[in-house]
């Protein structure tokens, strides 16, 4: 496994950590293959190329928060900077044997054409995605190279035109020019690349929401029709039908947490644990108390009571209506149990009492218990003024 | 002895239901897609059209297409939309194409069968769902419907307080209690406001219905 803060591609870490070496005898091992005849090279890149990049996470836990991006790589050794300056050592070297060694010149221009070509190369795909090295950095170092290309190739061509300087001296200018584009194309592909996943991301979903919404949920309707509506089986297919919807339509709905969000989750664990079917409807401004977190705690908590005790006393059908105003919000919670009768209830019994009225009138609101229309029932009413000032 | 023709592309759903509904229901046919049912309901011209709103065929419009293509019937053949879910998308396209209410498929025979005596019988059927869908689409909650001078982007005091104990679970017989209205006057109510559902052009709801491709 490769370590994520590196000096140049974590190989040597990567291999001291997996032979018990210590990271500098491997270093040194490789630096002596490379001077004899190239091979620790082959092999530090074999290596770059197969061994894995360590999981994010072991170290991911950025002591710094401005490091928002804790799975990239970071690399100490300003790579692109060196290449920069052995393109440049090799400008050099060639533009002072031009006259006396042309094959040496040859060789140099070469060397910088690929140092050059390395230099931009890294400065694109490894330095733009490293937290450590600014914009302005890459900007730097892709001018420099460009840069020298261009000289190099302009006075490849100028000097003595035979055909390799001649090809050479071409195809600098054109890298040249290449670099100053590059970054632009760069961009351009990755967002093109980008933009196109996103879309069949997005139709692969319409597809497989389309293709659920006609089979499963179907079948979920069917079950729940078929099996009563408060069976056990009901309330399972019907919290599962709840489930899959949110999953396949969640992308088109708003995640803000609001008053009427939060009693449909309350509802969706309630209707797991009692025989009740909980109906939740909302009406009114989104961004009035009902979207507000603290203020709406105790109505919330009053309401959870008010639908458990509905759920757990009277069970079948339960109603919930939350109507949400800029000054006010109002919360209905009826069902259509054996009722209660509120003086009738021990003092001891503390869930309407405490819970409800008492937990409303600490807020500022109200709470009101009374039967349901023509007798049938309970309704519970909440309601909380928002306080202006 | 009320006609019926039921539409879904699922035929365990259709023999389920038919199995289920009241004796006083008659079936005389079933469709499986968008051509068919328009074929079945001009042939048959039963009285109430048991219609799922998503449905195979025709120019991909669904119920809402159905009820478009047979709209010359309108006076004759009720619709009353099924939906696998209550959502306001799924419903108010087939509620604007013209029909009488919906009902969700989780709903029992009997109740299928209470509201399809509903409309057959000129009513309207609402859930609480689709009463605060109203309530908000006529922005009824927040008391700013004053703005508007057409009668049929607004509701009435009355048909308000109507919808508000619809969205609260009480059912037609209770909000006349409540009101202490006759069930007819209820009844007279929720078809008004249906009528304002489907004939409105507020622009909430008709930018509403753009947003999600059902106009």
């Amino acid at each position: 496994m490769r370590p994520r803060h590196v000096v140049v591609g974590g190989v040597s870490e990567a291999l001291a950590v997996h032979l018990g070496w210590s990271t500098r005898v491997v270093r040194l091992v490789i630096i002596a293959l490379a001077v004899a005849g190239g091979g620790g090279v082959l092999l530090y890149l074999w290596l770059w190329a197969f061994v894995p990049l360590e999981e994010q996470g072991a170290d991911a836990v950025a002591p710094d928060p401005s490091m928002v991006d804790a799975a990239a790589v970071r690399r100490r050794a300003p790579v692109a900077a060196l290449l920069v300056a052995v393109a440049a050592v090799s400008a050099a070297i060639a533009f002072g044997s031009l006259a006396t060694a042309e094959g040496t010149a040859s060789l140099a221009l070469l060397g910088v054409t690929a140092a050059g070509g390395l230099a931009v190369a890294w400065s694109l795909y490894f330095d733009r995605h490293d937290p450590g090295r600014s914009p302005r950095y890459g900007t730097g170092i892709r001018i420099a190279a460009g840069a020298l290309l261009f000289v190099a190739g302009a006075v490849a061509l100028a000097s003595r035109p035979s055909a390799v300087n001649a090809v050479i001296g071409v195809g600098l200018v054109v890298l040249a020019v290449a670099v100053v584009v590059a970054p632009r194309v760069v961009t351009l592909w990755t967002e093109l690349m980008r933009e196109r996943s996103a879309r069949v991301r997005e139709e692969q979903r319409a597809e497989i929401a389309a293709h659920l919404h006609d089979s499963v949920l179907q079948t979920l309707a069917l079950i729940q029709n078929r099996a009563g509506a408060s069976s056990e089986v009901a309330r399972i297919a019907r919290a599962q039908e709840r489930e899959l919807r949110d999953w396949l339509f969640a992308a088109d709905e708003p995640v803000a947490a609001d008053l009427a969000t939060e009693l449909r989750r309350v509802a969706a664990s309630i209707e797991l644990d009692f025989a009740a079917r909980i109906d939740v409807v909302s009406a009114g401004v989104p961004d009035g108390l009902a979207s507000a977190g603290t203020a709406s705690a105790p109505l919330l908590a009053a309401a959870r009571e008010a639908m458990l005790n509905a759920a757990r006393h009277a069970g079948g059908d339960v109603s919930v209506y939350i109507e949400s105003l800029p000054a006010s919000t109002d919360v209905f919670v009826r069902d259509r149990g054996p009722g209660v009768d509120l003086r009738a209830l021990p003092a001891d019994r503390l869930g309407i009492r405490e819970s409800i009225v008492g937990r409303m009138m600490r807020a500022g609101g109200t709470a009101t218990v009374r039967p349901g229309a023509g007798g049938v029932g309970t309704e519970v009413h909440l309601r909380l003024e928002v306080d202006r000032d | 002895m009320i006609e019926v023709l039921i539409v879904d592309d699922h035929s365990i759903f259709r023999s389920g239901l038919r199995s289920d509904l009241d004796a006083s229901l008659s079936v005389v046919a079933e469709a499986a897609s968008v051509d068919e049912a328009v074929e079945l309901i001009a042939q048959h011209r039963p009285r109430v059209v048991l219609l799922d709103v998503h449905l195979p065929g025709g120019a991909g419009g669904g119920g809402a297409e159905v009820i478009r293509r047979s709209s010359a019937l309108l006076g004759e053949v009720t619709f009353l939309a099924l939906s696998v879910s209550d959502s306001a998308e799924d419903v108010v396209g087939v509620i604007r194409a013209g029909a009488r209410g919906y009902i969700t498929k989780g709903s029992s025979g009997a109740e299928v069968s209470r509201a399809v005596a509903a409309v057959a019988g000129g009513d309207a059927v609402f859930s609480p769902r689709l009463a605060g869908f109203v309530l908000d689409a006529f922005g009824a909650v927040a008391g700013e419907q004053a703005e508007t001078s057409d009668e049929l982007d607004r509701l009435s005091a009355r048909e308000r307080e109507v919808m508000r104990l619809i969205a609260r679970g009480y059912s037609y017989r209770e909000v006349a209690t409540e009101l202490f209205i006759s069930v007819k006057t209820v009844e007279s109510h929720v078809s008004a406001v249906l009528r304002k559902l489907q004939l409105s052009s507020r622009h909430e709801l008709t930018a509403w219905a753009l947003e999600r491709k059902l106009l």
